[in-house]
């Protein structure tokens, strides 16, 4: 009898606490969350810190209380790669990440981020994207990992101004022979470097997306083959790209020694450019606002009139001038998030309407949707705007596994250029030793 | 009934009683060098034979890969120019720069006429108490290639043109700035040893004819051996580790000219995610430093 008593009062203790459990899960969902997002980049910490109200009230109008934490870390590019791979490898990212898109593909190989294929295809603001920002986002394994939320045209950007008063002529360049006999007569007259175009270790990744893909991604060669997941680390394109770093370097063209400073955008891009004194830098199109526009980085006043955009010139024959997609940056969702709904929602609201439009303003990027042209600030913006229909015609640069270490050897492969310890050639061999190595053989092809 | 002090009490007091608390009093020190040293040195061993990384596919399913990260190390002539700027790192900076001039500093406090010895010891100590962060930010303030920085400033009161020392003389830079951070901690060490030199041994050699130096050759410096082979083996091992101070100033550059080993092993394993050849470098380099320590142990040894 006692025996009874104390199996069903077990049972009814345990009902009881199934009961609560249901229960208090429920209210968990319908209740409060937080969500953390971080960015890193002073101009987009501003504008996000702002919006963020916003998006909670907007959650708030339909019934969910959502809190939004934004994580504020001023770092360079590369600086924020190496410690948000640190966080999502030990588990304590925040739930949504505001990158560059070139970081996304190891960090979703790796597995630290949500696949938001479902929430993309559920989307109607998806069917607005064009099919490039799409095609750029799109993961080796075919899948989507970011939304991204700018896009960006990479040219060369040159100084109408100072070219005129030097008697160089302005209008775009056929070839890079073309473009190096008007480089060449600029120092014969200033005595200066006229070109930047990022290379070596301490422009960090910026020497592979800014500097080196550019480039090679118009000269036509296989980078890599989409097909096979490889990479080809021989071609006429990377013997030609490797040898067009060297023929600059030889002629002086290139600023080896602020290449070689720690922070190579701060005399280049911040100084002589603005200045006026190296008038040729290789771009992406947030230069207009982000480096040079009035509240940017080194703002170089009257933009729109002293500056002007060139098509890189072909490198080899048979190709013609390009600009490339330079990709931007887009929201990633922590793999491990604690309400991964709620962070893809925040993410999709920030891609929308007048939220991106008042971000793209505020970091000069391009919108990655047909639908924000009229919507303002962003229509009051001719630079971006006329970027933005650049964007259709532009080359679409490799995305592949691997990137990570393929930038790390070009990095090094260029820096012994600036430093004088190798040609053209060498580097070239050096890159496919070095890219090899880290790859392992699997990923690359024979 | 035995009572205290009798043969048996003492033997169940410093035997059987001793055997007993050794585990107890060895235990806590052996627990920790277990889990924060020898722990972590074997994870890192194990990595060194995987091929490890943060990032990519292949961050999901690490492989053994064997001694595959070695060879591929001791094959790359970066690794292996990384290990000789080391080298040069620690000779200058710390056996030679940081040992002779902390010697000169701690003889020169033992002499009794010397005015402002507290003002003098302090200076030399104030790097030291510096955080190395806020040391390398210093210096990279005073020695910025802009016109603004320290130096040239004051260089142009001299109507001289800027300079840039971190570009143009990198290794020299990191090497003064780490004799300067290091010279405090070479001072201690010394004066403490000096200390245990009898005075009259200088005094009797003194009066045999000896002049300063033979007495410092002679006398002071076997005396000190085994301190100065101590201060060796700590500063090799604290400067083949120093990070912070080079790449806060440098980040390794201009170009490689300052990537010390401790620099390609952060970059290889965290900024390029390599950890598994990044550790396989952190394992070479601690096998030097064994060889390094052992070799210092030997000849701390030897007979005066």
């Amino acid at each position: 009898m006692r025996r009874n008593r104390v199996l069903s009062a077990t049972a009814a203790g345990a009902l009881l606490v199934g009961a609560l459990t249901a229960c208090s899960s429920d209210s968990g969902k319908d209740g409060p969350v937080t969500i953390k997002l971080v960015e890193y980049q002073k101009p987009r910490i501003a504008v996000v810190k702002k919006l963020i109200p916003q998006f909670e009230k907007a959650m708030a109008k339909q019934g969910r209380h959502v809190k939004v934490e934004l994580v504020a870390d001023t770092l360079t590019d590369d600086q924020f790669r190496t410690k948000i791979t640190q966080q999502l490898h030990s588990g304590t990212a925040p739930d949504v990440i505001d990158m560059g898109g070139s970081n996304v593909t190891g960090m979703a190989g790796a597995g630290y981020l949500l696949k938001l294929d479902d929430y993309l295809d559920k989307w109607h603001g998806w069917d607005q994207y064009y099919a490039p920002a799409k095609a750029a986002a799109r993961q080796p394994d075919g899948s989507y990992y970011s939304l991204p939320h700018e896009a960006s045209v990479q040219s060369l950007f040159y100084r109408k101004d100072v070219l005129k008063r030097l008697g160089v002529d302005t209008s775009q360049p056929r070839t890079w022979d073309e473009l190096i006999g008007r480089l060449k007569k600029i120092r014969a007259k200033t005595g200066g470097a006229p070109i930047v175009i990022p290379g070596g270790t301490a422009w960090g990744a910026g020497s592979w997306t800014e500097g080196f893909l550019p480039v090679m991604a118009g000269t036509g060669s296989t980078f890599y083959d989409a097909e096979s997941r490889k990479w080809k680390l021989k071609s006429k394109g990377l013997t030609a790209t490797f040898g067009l770093y060297h023929d600059l370097i030889k002629d002086r063209l290139l600023p080896v020694r602020d290449l070689q400073n720690p922070n190579p955008w701060e005399p280049t891009k911040y100084k002589k450019f603005p200045k006026g004194t190296l008038p040729v830098s290789a771009q992406g199109s947030w230069g207009w606002k982000y480096d040079w526009g009035p509240d940017g980085s080194a703002p170089i006043k009257d933009v729109r009139k002293k500056v002007g955009t060139w098509d890189y010139p072909a490198l080899v024959p048979g190709t013609k001038p390009h600009s490339i997609s330079g990709g931007g940056f887009g929201y990633s969702v922590n793999a491990h998030a604690s309400d991964p709904d709620a962070a893809v929602e925040l993410a999709k609201w920030l891609s929308s309407g007048k939220p991106l439009a008042k971000q793209l303003v505020a970091v000069g990027a391009v919108a990655p949707r047909k639908d924000l042209a009229g919507v303002a600030p962003y229509k009051n913006e001719p630079s971006l705007l006329e970027a933005q229909r650049k964007l259709k015609s532009c080359v679409q640069p490799p995305l592949g596994d691997g990137e990570d270490q393929v930038s790390q050897a070009v990095q090094s492969a260029t820096a012994k250029m600036l430093s004088g310890k190798a040609d053209g050639g060498q580097a070239a061999a050096d890159f496919a030793k070095e890219a090899k190595e880290l790859l392992g053989s699997t990923r690359v092809a024979k | 009934m035995q009572r205290p002090g009798t043969p048996r009490a003492k033997a169940r007091r410093t035997g059987t009683g001793g055997r007993g608390a050794l585990p107890l009093l060895l235990g806590p020190s052996v627990v920790l060098i277990a889990v924060f040293v020898i722990a972590p040195a074997g994870y890192g061993i194990y990595l060194a034979l995987t091929d490890t990384q943060l990032t990519g596919f292949a961050a999901r399913d690490p492989h053994f890969v064997g001694l595959e990260n070695f060879r591929n190390l001791l094959g790359s002539e970066d690794f292996l120019a990384s290990l000789g700027r080391t080298g040069e790192f620690v000779l200058w900076s710390a056996i030679i720069g940081q040992t002779v001039l902390g010697m000169l500093a701690a003889l020169l406090l033992r002499q009794k006429w010397l005015r402002g010895k507290g003002l003098f010891g302090t200076l030399v100590l104030l790097p030291m108490v510096v955080p190395e962060v806020v040391a390398s930010l210093t210096w990279a303030s005073v020695l910025s290639s802009n016109g603004d920085g320290t130096l040239n400033r004051l260089l142009s009161l001299f109507g001289s043109g800027a300079a840039a020392p971190l570009q143009d003389s990198p290794m020299v830079s990191v090497v003064v700035i780490n004799v300067w951070r290091g010279i405090a901690f070479a001072m201690i060490m010394f004066q403490a040893a000096l200390e245990d030199v009898p005075d009259e041994l200088i005094e009797a050699a003194r009066m045999d004819g000896a002049n300063a130096l033979q007495v410092f050759r002679h006398v002071t410096l076997p005396l000190i051996r085994g301190p100065v082979f101590l201060y060796l083996l700590l500063t090799t091992i604290t400067t083949v580790g120093v990070f912070g101070l080079v790449y806060f100033l440098t980040q390794g550059g201009p170009g490689q000219r300052t990537e010390l080993t401790s620099i390609y092993i952060f970059q290889h394993a965290f900024r390029d995610s390599q950890i598994g050849l990044g550790s396989a470098a952190s394992v070479i380099l601690l096998v030097l430093l064994m060889l390094l320590g052992l070799t210092y142990a030997r000849l701390a040894k030897v007979e005066v």
